[in-house]
């Protein structure tokens, strides 16, 4: 078997953000199903959270690839 | 080792380059491709859009703005209408009280008027019967005292009538009888 | 990519090796495309033709739905009129606020088609390429919306130095504020960029890669497996299909995130305090 351990490296990395961005999310859906008036607010709340943590996971791809070889 | 990468894969050409370094014809293309099409956006597409909202708006408040008027005139006039129709009962009842009392009126006055007629009738009647009574009075006195003087005629056997008429007897004698100085035997009146 | 890439592919396959049984597995360098010019920096490439002809396409249908509107809808204008609804509103009005979101308006709504199709072309029969699984294509878009959040909040907080100011968040006490001065400006200037743009890149082509997994080891294991893995190969087609659809989704989903990302940032630009 051949190949970059860099990839795998990635694969790990992506755990982290993978389990942040479900929670983040789920806490978007319980707000939302409570307070369904106040979608909009919570939308702009998630999708920033979103982007803070999957920024970890675009970072490790980005290592990934410079690393591989 | 990003750097060592990029330098390394500086004669390679690009299939092998990193997947994460931008290709410089490719960069250019998507620089011209988002002016075009944001130029044409933002002249044409856009502007047009939001007139079009502009007018949607316009619209829809417009047609609220008519609603609201249709609203108003359809109160106006049910008001009016109400107050009509308040006006027409209190005519009508009115005009039924005044008839009412019109008609009572009429009723008292034709009562007073047949009544008036009724004693009219009644006293013209009277007057009538006394004055043909008077008549019958008088014509019977004469027949009276013509026919007693006839009679005392045959019985003295003379004509007595210029006697009695110069005299006046049968003319006391009535007035005697009917004054009660003698009552007679059967009056037949 | 995928369909047509196959018999590109196979033909490459079979002209290489002959008889074309070793696999090749579908990589990064499957992406590189050119059509003129061989491999040189200046070629151009089939990402870049698919990249013209959405614009021809999206500048042709919008311009001439726009030119006559209608206040009753046709078919047409309807379709136009709810992606134009959908960024106006949704992202821009709710996001940005009913100030400010006018003037962007043509940025977003930019963005937002321009991806979108650019993402969907993985997925149109006979074109079958992700323009945005190019990364010069997410950088440049990424750099547009850079330079003009940048401009847009120095200009709103009046000047560069109060812009700066304005990212150390108000309440903080004394020793704290280097500390997240510093994270501020890193988020501001580096991962902002670095995250929009490999956002895009990185769905689009891993979606791609996926794809193309599939299909092209679904075919090799039709064409060269024995009895047992052909029918490992359809299962492979099939499962192709579904993630077709699968793909389509994060498509949308990932135009969305960058416009609505854009709008995010934009809204907090025009803001008066942090």
């Amino acid at each position: 078997m051949t190949g970059s351990i860099a990839y795998l490296g990635y694969g790990l990395a992506a755990i982290g953000p993978g389990i942040g961005i479900g929670l983040i999310f789920a806490a978007y859906i319980n707000g939302v199903a409570r307070q369904p008036e106040a979608r909009g607010m919570l939308q702009t709340i998630a999708f920033t959270g979103m982007a803070l943590t999957e920024a970890l996971a675009i970072l490790g791809l980005v290592f990934a690839f410079v690393f591989k070889g | 080792m990003y750097l060592a990468s990029v330098a390394a894969s500086e004669g390679a050409g690009w299939p092998e380059k990193l997947p994460l370094l931008p290709h410089p014809a490719e960069m250019i293309v998507g620089v011209i491709a988002f002016a075009v099409l944001y130029w044409m956006y933002s002249t044409k597409v856009v502007p047009n859009m939001e007139k079009l909202y502009a007018q949607r708006a316009a619209a829809i408040e417009g047609g609220m703005k008519q609603a609201e008027e249709a609203q108003a005139q359809a109160q106006a006039a049910l008001d009016s209408y109400n107050a009509q129709l308040k006006e027409a009962r209190g005519e009508a009842a009115r005009i039924r009280e005044e008839a009412r009392t019109q008609g009572t009126a009429i009723v008292e006055e034709m009562r007073g008027q047949a009544q008036a007629e009724a004693a009219r009738i009644t006293d013209s009647a009277h007057r009538q019967i006394e004055a043909e009574r008077a008549t019958a009075a008088t014509s019977l006195r004469g027949e009276v005292g013509r026919l007693s003087t006839d009679l005392a005629s045959k019985i003295v056997g003379e004509s007595l009538h210029d006697e009695v008429r110069q005299k006046g007897i049968v003319e006391r004698f009535l007035a005697e009888l009917e004054s009660g100085a003698i009552t007679p035997e059967k009056v037949d009146r | 990519m995928s369909l047509t890439v196959i018999s590109a592919q196979l033909l490459t396959s079979l002209v290489a090796e002959g008889d074309g049984s070793t696999f090749e597995t579908p990589g990064t360098s499957d992406f590189w495309w050119p059509l003129f010019g061989g491999d040189s920096n200046w070629a151009f490439t089939r990402p870049s033709a698919v990249m013209l002809l959405t614009v021809v396409v999206l500048g042709w249908f919008f311009v001439s739905t726009s030119r006559r509107l209608a206040l009753v809808p046709s078919k047409r204008q309807w379709l136009a009129e709810q992606t134009y609804d959908f960024v106006r509103n949704t992202i821009a009005r709710d996001v940005i606020g009913t100030k400010d979101f006018k003037r962007f308006l043509p940025l977003l709504f930019t963005l937002f088609t321009l991806i979108l199709l650019n993402n969907v072309a993985g997925i149109i029969p006979f074109i079958q390429y992700p323009t945005t699984s190019r990364i010069a294509f997410p950088i440049v878009l990424t750099l547009i919306v850079y330079i003009t959040y940048h401009a847009v909040a120095i200009k709103a907080k009046g000047g560069v130095g109060k812009y700066l100011g304005s990212m150390i968040p108000p309440g903080l006490p004394g020793w704290l504020k280097p500390i997240m001065f510093v994270l501020e400006l890193l988020t501001y200037f580096f991962v902002r960029p670095l995250t929009l743009a490999l956002r895009l890149f990185g769905n689009m082509m891993a979606g791609h890669l996926m794809l193309l997994v599939f299909i092209i080891g679904g075919e090799y294991l039709l064409l060269h497996g024995s009895a047992p893995l052909k029918g490992a190969g359809v299962l492979s087609f099939g499962f192709s299909i579904l993630m077709t659809a699968f793909e389509l989704l994060i498509e949308f989903l990932q135009a969305f995130i960058f416009t609505m990302l854009t709008a995010l940032y934009l809204a907090d630009a025009v803001s008066e305090h942090h």
